[in-house]
């Protein structure tokens, strides 16, 4: 196949024709002062300079709230009933390889012991195009767990900044298919790829050390992490912009006669996450909460799903008020 | 003024006055403050002052912090904007003036974000708080680390807070209402604002009651729009203005608005601005014969 490019005065070419048969495309723009992901509809709305955007792409796969099934209450009886999935086909643009990296361990846990289909649809519908990054900050690790910027895992379609275009490589079955349904805009041709930001490797990172401490239950109580992490205010805003968190809770609201059961967004750093009804909390202070979320990117889902929990994207570092640096935290466990 | 900074914290860790200092140090790159707390004397060296020391550790004193709180008596490393957090804690009864020992740091602003500092303080990254500051020499502290400062704050107060408030005072109320819709449908429900605040020191916040349940979880515009305005509600003569809630939000919801709307309206209506004596209560805690009667209409 011959060399693939996307001249970048064709974006707005690609937006309509992705909008044109349907489908979403979801591209990082300024909204209220910062970069984000969401829905667009033209080309000048696209973000040209940014790091990458505040929050995940992970809303569009797994919505903050949603709701997956309406009830009415009968009088002696309770009337229960299933929704649509809402999955459009999706075109998530402008995704950072790192970012990208995370639906591995999102699929993993989503058809674990039970197939959640709200997420599997939507991600089975959504088409991956990241962009190797130029520009980045001293929040930025993905080379410390074994990302960079050339990483492809997770996308469909893997784009490089070169001037005034892009360098265009298919990844999957599924950007190869995109790349097919919107041929026109894409262009055959070579360019001068413009260089790569690689974030210095973390050298007293070991992530070996780190997964085998961890493994050692020894660790459980051991004072450093009061120590390490006793700053942490427990706002879970870094649970909320992380492309690998994905917990959530169910909710039932509305009136005593119907309502809606909701999918939201929860946080491991609540104290309410694991508040049991008797009162009693197995995680009752702020420490043992980030030792949970630090241990599920480091422990659980690397030994359970052999995927990443963390793919160095520096997002939980940046946002954190309090400026508490997981990869600190590596570095203490790496000893 | 590092250096005074960090003997009186050695000093007061040596005595056994206090138990530990919460002040500012730097992160692993020495790009960002972030909070610490000093136990060992020696390692009050590490202690930092700068225009990137934004956090209000008044925050650490709540008894949200119960393992902070366990380990005895603090010294807490305070701006005059953070003491007016604690001058509340006071009024409120969270803690005696004696329980905590205040170094007082005398202030000339600090950046609105740290992400903004390019090694210069200048009027552009600072915010609104700073540019009216009343208390940059602090007000109760039980010692004070800097020279005195001249500064005396505009008699009106300026910024783009206030000028923000007085744009949309003069839209009618149908438009301010789509702002806030519009503002409050980015909100997430992490409760960053909530967290980050040292007068939301409630251990059981009303939104996490579900029998029955007050706030929807929600984070949809109905859920959002209850949580936001609760909260905003729960501040009223209490909040200082601190600013570490808009600060803390991860979608850039401008918090400081309401809150800086509320303290007008409670200064109107009773004369009062919260955080500058501890012996006064907040209106909102005290009936008076003399409190004002025209909002019954």
């Amino acid at each position: 196949m011959a060399d693939k490019i996307l001249k970048k005065e064709k974006l707005g070419a690609l937006i309509e024709s992705v909008t044109g048969k349907g489908g979403r495309f979801v591209a990082p723009t300024t909204d209220a002062h910062q970069v984000v992901f969401k829905k667009i509809k033209s080309a000048d709305e696209v973000a040209g300079d940014y790091i990458l955007a505040r929050n995940s792409f992970k809303e569009f796969l797994f919505p903050q709230t949603e709701v997956v099934a309406e009830f009415t209450m009968g009088k002696d009886s309770v009337d229960m009933r299933g929704v649509e999935v809402h999955a459009p086909q999706t075109v998530v643009f402008g995704a950072r390889p790192c970012e990208a990296a995370s639906l591995a361990g999102m699929r993993a846990l989503f058809t674990w012991d039970f197939v959640d289909e709200f997420y599997t649809k939507r991600e089975e519908n959504t088409v991956v195009v990241t962009v190797g990054c130029t520009k980045g900050d001293d929040a930025c690790f993905c080379t410390t767990v074994n990302l960079s910027p050339e990483s492809t895992e997770g996308a469909d379609v893997y784009l490089r900044e070169a001037g005034d275009s892009y360098t265009v490589k298919v990844i999957s079955e599924k950007g190869k298919k995109f790349l097919e349904a919107h041929a026109a805009v894409f262009g055959e041709g070579k360019a001068k790829e413009d260089a790569l930001f690689m974030p210095e490797k973390i050298k007293e990172v070991d992530l070996a050390k780190v997964s085998a401490r961890l493994k050692d239950k020894g660790h459980y109580d051991d004072p450093v992490w009061a120590k390490l992490t006793r700053k942490c205010i427990g706002c879970g805003a870094c649970t909320f912009v992380c492309p690998t968190c994905r917990c959530f809770d169910m909710v039932d609201e509305g009136t005593a006669f119907e309502g809606e059961r909701r999918k939201n967004w929860d946080s491991c750093q609540y104290d309410t996450f694991t508040l049991h009804a008797s009162g009693h909390n197995p995680r009752e202070h702020q420490h043992q909460r980030w030792r949970n979320r630090f241990m599920c990117k480091f422990h659980f889902y690397p030994e359970k799903f052999s995927s990443k929990g963390c793919v160095g994207c520096g997002r939980c570092i940046r946002v954190c008020p309090v400026r508490l640096d997981i990869t600190e935290v590596m570095v203490e466990f790496s000893k | 003024m590092e250096n005074t900074l960090r003997q009186k914290a050695k000093g007061l860790l040596e005595s056994g006055e206090v138990k530990v200092v919460i002040g500012y140090g730097w992160n692993r790159a020495k790009t960002r403050t972030t909070p610490v707390f000093i136990t060992d004397p020696a390692e009050a060296e590490s202690l930092v002052w700068n225009p990137l020391c934004v956090n209000n550790l008044s925050l650490y004193l709540t008894r949200k912090f119960k393992e902070i709180k366990a380990l005895g008596r603090p010294a807490v490393v305070a701006k005059g904007c953070d003491i007016k957090n604690i001058v509340v804690l006071m009024t409120e009864g969270q803690f005696k003036r004696e329980d905590v020992f205040i170094i007082g740091m005398t202030c000339s602003g600090t950046v609105y974000r740290q992400e903004l500092w390019k090694g210069e303080l200048t009027p552009n990254i600072m915010p609104t708080k700073c540019h009216n500051c009343d208390v940059r020499n602090p007000h109760v502290a039980d010692f004070v680390v800097g020279e005195k400062t001249n500064f005396t704050p505009p008699e009106v107060p300026t910024g783009m807070v206030f000028d923000k408030i007085k744009e949309l005072d003069s839209k009618p109320q149908a438009d301010r209402w789509a702002f806030w819709v519009k503002e409050f449908s980015r909100c997430v429900k992490c409760y960053a604002c909530r967290q980050v605040c040292s007068l939301c020191y409630c251990e059981r916040c009303i939104t996490e009651k579900n029998m029955p349940q007050w706030i929807e979880t929600s984070a949809h515009p109905r859920g959002n729009l209850s949580w936001n305005l609760t909260r905003a509600m729960h501040l009223v003569g209490r909040c200082t203005f601190c600013g570490e809630c808009e600060r803390a939000c991860p979608v850039n919801i401008p918090l400081n608005l309401i809150n800086q709307k509320m303290i007008g309206v409670v200064k109107e209506a009773f004369d009062f601005k919260s955080g500058y004596d501890e012996k006064t209560h907040p209106p909102m805690i005290v009936f008076s014969p003399d409190d004002k009667e025209n909002f019954i209409k």
